[in-house]
């Protein structure tokens, strides 16, 4: 197979160059006394770079942990400690990983946090996760509560009643972190710092459009490895570096005619998030013909960040997330990308403790088919736990999909 | 008792007592969520109704639902589907746990009911939250007065403020008949009292109680002395496992359920703005799992256990309730510490694996039962 030599220079070695020093530089902060916060996504988390404040993030670290094969150890030892089977698998991990582990923690362990800041913007699961850490660790938690985005609308159309409330608890957020860093926030580093992450998104987005290419240039693989800098650290100037160098390969691959396989048999999107216990599904699926050309998660993090008007753009990039936007805001997100993305089938993975992404997936089905005919694949899994199913579960699952999509 | 089958009745005729009340031309409004401001539905002249579910299995509901998503939230959808609740002339969903908002575009997209609204609810009772949950409510009003072609005056707010706070001070009058050893009345009969308030006529409801409070000062078949449990969760809205509780040696003398203590234990602080009075009286309300100031609700079942002398605690949680499933191994520990021994049961709304529930009661019972 050529699969291999077909991955993107960019992301090779992506874990180690960025993602462990990300944590080894966490861990520095702590014993350096300066701030370590942890933070939930769709988050704003622009508001802590521009503090300084070091963000760490226990979702990216549970995924780290899954791909490291000790997820579900971890899992287990929440379970231990009266935490049900049922709830979202980042939480029992890096729970599991607080509560104390007989071996050794991936990168040492995530660092104690200073204070914790969180959303009701994507689930609950969020807040009472940090609720729980919040009572172990003894540290404050601010919750930015966010209203649900019932009519669906894209960052151009919402309740304005919303983006007030939104806006108002940016201000008690600042006085939060001024008063758990005993710093003032500079409203002219946080324009800077929205600057940064606007010019992120813009080569994010950039770098997703050429995906529409076929033969596509770049795969779910590399794409679930960097879009980290989206989720993590948009606000800095390493992911505009970083996203600069991966769209310039990207771009050449396109003008060389280059793609990830070269019969695209079968091109696909991808919702929810991956196995990040093995996203050697991706390449399965590669030696099948077929290849992920959108991820649905690789399109919900982008944002435009207007620097005249800080707070209310801040607004308008989280709240209509589409955890937090009622279905319709799902459909007409996953409708345009199987229109512009040349797309004949759609997977639709669940996430067993996620009601957020699992509760919709048949109204996005039955939406997609009715409207342009593509067919779709529920498929019960969970990013982390591989005990809800196997990676050769899932493997025959999408090759009988694929067998479908080919006698349709 | 014959006035405790009353309530029994109403239980088993809620579908009708709507529907008598529809033909009447009044509008039926139902909801899931005990963070429903009703006082607004009741100043529209509608009945407010809590949409609940009988037990068995979701078969039509699981076409559009998965197995990981609330049993509850299924189980209500799933009635609706059958059409049971054809007679709604509106249905409420709110964000007020994540189940609810995504179970939302289900009724959305798949029910029939005519009218379907969104409450956004706030996780915290914070100065902001408060004046954003105000809007809601006022925006609440306006929908209903459109929907319902009825306009809703501040006296009639100020009547249904009234009518609620004393069917809230009579529901507290009867529970705390439980502190009493042996309690005055079961624990079955107590939520037969407090699930019958959701699906009638709050005026009517109340003078059930009222007569319901004269006739128990003599009453004589007392319940059967048993070993005294608090109970804590999300929602039940069947008496299936308080009866299975009661039926092998427990007392259910106090509660933290959405549908019980939680329901009435607060009034609406009535003065000025009366919009303003019932929105603040629901963000400061013992608070459901949900909320960011949860500890208070740790408080409150703290307190109860104290005040009603409970020996143990049987802490349910309704499969795939992801806010109850975090807050269960704190409280447990909570109510560890005060020296109680605690039973953590999942349940299935379906009421599939009862078998093992009941084995696990038993024992439990009996254990806490022999330490005395």
């Amino acid at each position: 197979m050529v699969i291999a030599e077909r991955r993107l220079r960019a992301t090779s070695g992506f874990y180690k160059n960025y993602v462990k020093k990300f944590y080894e530089d966490a861990h520095r902060a702590k014993v350096e006394k300066r701030p370590v916060a942890w933070v939930s996504s769709t988050f704003p988390v622009e508001t802590l770079q521009a503090m300084e404040i070091v963000p760490v993030w226990p979702e990216n670290y549970a995924s780290v942990c899954a791909a490291r094969q000790v997820s579900v150890e971890l899992c287990e030892r929440a379970e231990r400690e009266g935490f049900s089977r049922d709830l979202c698998s980042y939480s029992r991990c890096v729970l599991g990983s607080m509560f104390g582990y007989e071996k050794e923690l991936p990168e040492g362990g995530l660092p104690k946090p200073d204070f914790l800041v969180t959303t009701t913007c994507a689930c609950d699961t969020h807040l009472k996760w940090f609720q729980v850490a919040s009572r172990l660790y003894k540290v404050p938690l601010f919750l930015l509560d966010v209203p649900y985005n019932t009519g669906g609308g894209d960052s151009d159309h919402l309740d304005k009643a919303h983006i007030e409330y939104y806006m108002s608890q940016l201000e008690e957020l600042f006085a939060f972190l001024e008063k758990q860093t005993d710093k003032k926030l500079e409203m002219g580093r946080l324009r800077e710092t929205l600057a940064v992450s606007d010019w992120t998104s813009k080569l994010w987005m950039e770098i997703q459009d050429y995906r529409k290419t076929i033969p596509c240039p770049m795969d779910a693989r590399d794409a679930f490895s960097a879009v980290f800098f989206m989720l993590c650290m948009p606000g800095s100037q390493l992911a505009v570096d970083y996203y600069t160098q991966l769209r310039d390969e990207v771009r050449q691959r396109v003008k060389d005619g280059i793609g990830v396989i070269d019969n695209e048999r079968f091109r696909l999107i991808w919702d929810n998030l991956p196995l990040w216990f093995s996203l050697r599904v991706f390449e399965y699926l590669n030696s099948l013909g077929a290849i992920v050309v959108a991820e649905v998660f690789s399109h919900t993090w982008a944002g435009s960040l207007d620097q005249a008007k800080p707070l209310e753009s801040l607004a308008r990039k989280y709240l209509p997330n589409m955890a937090n936007s009622s279905v319709q805001r799902r459909v007409d997100i996953i409708v345009n990308l199987v229109k512009d993305f040349h797309v004949n089938g759609v997977v639709l993975p669940t996430n067993w403790g996620c009601r957020m992404m699992s509760l919709s997936e048949t109204i996005v089905r039955d939406a997609l088919y009715k409207k342009l005919g593509v067919q779709s694949l529920i498929i019960d899994v969970d990013s982390s736990d591989w005990r809800v199913a196997g990676e050769e579960q899932v493997k025959e699952r999408l090759a009988t999909f694929l067998e479908t999509l080919r006698k349709a | 008792m014959e006035v405790t089958q009353k309530f029994r009745h109403v239980l088993m005729a809620r579908h009708e007592i709507a529907r008598e009340w529809k033909s009447r031309n009044q509008p039926v409004v139902g909801w899931t969520s005990t963070y429903t401001p009703e006082e607004v539905v009741y100043a529209a002249g509608a009945l407010s109704v809590m949409v609940f579910a009988g037990l068995g299995d979701t078969k039509v509901a699981d076409a559009y639902m998965p197995s990981n998503s609330c049993s509850f939230a299924r189980a209500c959808f799933n009635a609706a589907l059958k059409g049971e609740y054809e007679y709604l002339d509106a249905f409420v969903e709110s964000n007020a746990c994540d189940n609810r908002g995504k179970t939302y575009d289900m009724w959305v997209n798949y029910s029939k009911i005519p009218n379907i609204y969104f409450i956004n609810t706030p996780h915290t009772n914070t100065e902001k939250a408060h004046q954003f949950f105000y809007q809601e409510v006022v925006k609440f009003k306006e929908w209903l007065e459109n929907t319902l072609k009825k306009r809703i005056s501040n006296d009639s707010l100020k009547n249904a403020i009234r009518i609620y706070n004393e069917n809230r001070i009579l529901l507290k009058k009867i529970h705390d008949l439980k502190m009493k050893k042996p309690p005055v009345i079961s624990g079955v009969e107590f939520l037969e009292i407090a699930l019958s308030s959701l699906v009638m006529s709050k005026e009517e409801h109340s003078k059930l109680l009222s007569g319901f409070l004269e006739e128990v000062e003599n009453r004589r078949d007392l319940p059967k002395e048993g070993v005294r449990l608090l109970v804590t969760g999300s929602v039940m809205d069947n008496t299936e496992l308080v009866r299975l509780i009661e039926s092998v040696g427990g007392n259910v003398v106090a509660d933290d359920w959405c549908t019980g203590s939680r329901y009435f234990w607060n009034t609406v602080d009535f003065n000025g703005d009366p919009l303003k009075a019932i929105a603040k009286r629901y963000l400061d309300k013992v608070p459901s799992s949900f909320m960011y100031q949860h500890e208070q609700r740790f408080r409150h079942v703290a307190e109860l256990a104290k005040q009603f002398g409970v020996e143990g605690a049987i802490m349910f949680v309704i499969k795939y309730c992801d806010t109850h499933m975090f807050d269960a191994p704190l409280l447990r520990d909570e109510l560890k510490a005060m020296g109680l021994p605690v039973l953590y049961l999942e349940w299935e709304h379906s009421m599939s694996g009862f078998a093992g529930l009941k084995t696990r009661i038993e024992a439990f019972i009996e254990m806490v039962g022999g330490v005395k």
